[in-house]
């Protein structure tokens, strides 16, 4: 069912003829399809115009004041009362100003404008005889990825205002890209074609992965003995399982390069991946463990903070 | 000595088809130019030529024009400004503010 036109203009039902217009004015600037992408706005933008082109006429307002929703259906001579009787005995909330219609528009007020508003909202973005088609404008939503759907890519269902789309999202997308729906966008007007959709890829953050443009940056885990002596171990990464060389003697923050591991490119070569060397200890050596580190303790003659 | 030619497609389409396209009279287009709301490339033979984007832009003004009632002079204005929002956006990487 369609919304209150004056909860969708934020006012009260008994705003003055300035104050709606001051709600209309503020609402549609900042829902116009053109300042405002999303694809939300178009739908509250006529909306916001509908509701302000019914309120701004003092006759349909009180029409509608009286009828509700409905207003349009009733004919000019059908008393208030005799109407509510026949709905069911519901009928519509009036204002403060009872079934009486409240009639204080300034017409001269209005005049001076030098609006027509019937010229301005008879039909939104043309769409009459006279006027050619206009093309629907541009519209742009969020597509929030996992870095994992971004390196895959492939088919994708996403919802955006009641409405559903099949998208087709490219392997190895990046972060602020966009992907371009044909003719999904505003509606146009006069058989004036459809608008796009522009859906701007935004990669969510991982708790593993890091991402620089198709480089990923991923930690390797080691044991203090596989960084000394060197491992070839194993590192999950979006494209599936790989093993990672570890030379002897890495020390943590080492990074490795793994050429073309990185995000795929649909039009190059892909991206890099950079294992950083993380060295792990047990929270709790055992008694073995313990004496194992003391002999290299008294042995070693290694010390980092004495640069060679 | 012979030079190969090729015909290649000039993106962009004349005045007439412009304004079938657009449904706009000539007059009106004439004024847009006028305004530098549209600008149009001129080709050798002096015609008025006009890039795809055009055909947006012309769009953009008349949702404008209709739907916040702006007179042509405040559209032109209109249309530098979100251009160069949507430039910052971009090199700021930012999200815009309805998303």
């Amino acid at each position: 069912m369609a919304r209150d036109y004056y909860q969708v203009l934020g006012v009260s039902r008994d705003a003055s003829a300035d104050e709606l217009q001051r709600a209309f004015r503020t609402l549609a600037r900042r829902n116009h399809p053109d300042v405002n992408k999303d694809p939300a706005a178009e739908e509250r933008f006529k909306e916001i115009n509908e509701a302000y082109h019914v309120l701004a006429d003092p006759e349909t307002r009180a029409r509608y004041d009286r009828f509700g929703p409905d207003f349009r259906q009733i004919p000019d001579d059908v008393a208030a009362g005799s109407y509510v009787g026949a709905n069911r005995g519901g009928g519509f909330r009036t204002g403060p100003g009872g079934g009486g219609a409240r009639v204080y528009v300034d017409r001269e007020a209005e005049g001076d404008l030098g609006i027509d508003f019937d010229d301005l909202f008879g039909d939104l973005f043309g769409g009459r005889g006279a006027r050619g088609p206009i093309r629907g404008a541009d519209q742009e939503a969020e597509l929030t990825l996992s870095i994992d759907e971004a390196y895959r890519g492939g088919r994708r269902q996403i919802t955006l205002g009641g409405r559903s789309f099949e998208v087709n999202i490219p392997a190895g997308v990046t972060d602020g890209q966009r992907i371009r729906l044909a003719g999904q966008g505003g509606q146009g007007s006069g058989r004036g074609p459809a608008g796009d959709l522009y859906l701007i890829v935004r990669i969510a953050p991982h708790p593993r992965y890091r991402l620089q443009g198709r480089d990923i940056h991923v930690p390797a885990l080691v044991t203090p003995w596989e960084a000394a002596l060197g491992a070839s171990v194993p590192l999950a990464t979006p494209g599936g399982e790989v093993k990672v060389k570890v030379p002897p003697g890495s020390s943590s923050g080492r990074r490795l390069r793994l050429a073309g591991e990185g995000m795929p490119n649909p039009r190059g070569k892909p991206g890099d991946l950079y294992a950083e060397v993380r060295v792990m200890l047990p929270p709790k050596l055992t008694r073995k463990e313990r004496e194992l580190f003391k002999e290299l303790a008294s042995v070693s003659t290694f010390d980092p903070r004495r640069s060679a | 000595m012979t030079v190969g030619t090729a015909l290649v497609r000039r993106p962009g389409v004349p005045m007439h088809t412009f304004c079938y396209r657009t449904g706009l009279h000539p007059d009106l287009v004439r004024r847009y130019i006028a305004l530098g709301l549209l600008s149009p490339s001129r080709v050798h033979s002096g015609e008025l030529w006009f890039g795809p984007d055009q055909v947006l832009v012309a769009g953009q003004i008349q949702r404008l024009h209709e739907g916040l009632a702006l007179n042509y002079a405040a559209i032109g204005l209109v249309l530098d400004l979100l251009e160069r929002i949507s430039r910052l956006e971009a090199r700021a990487g930012s999200t815009p503010p309805w998303i």
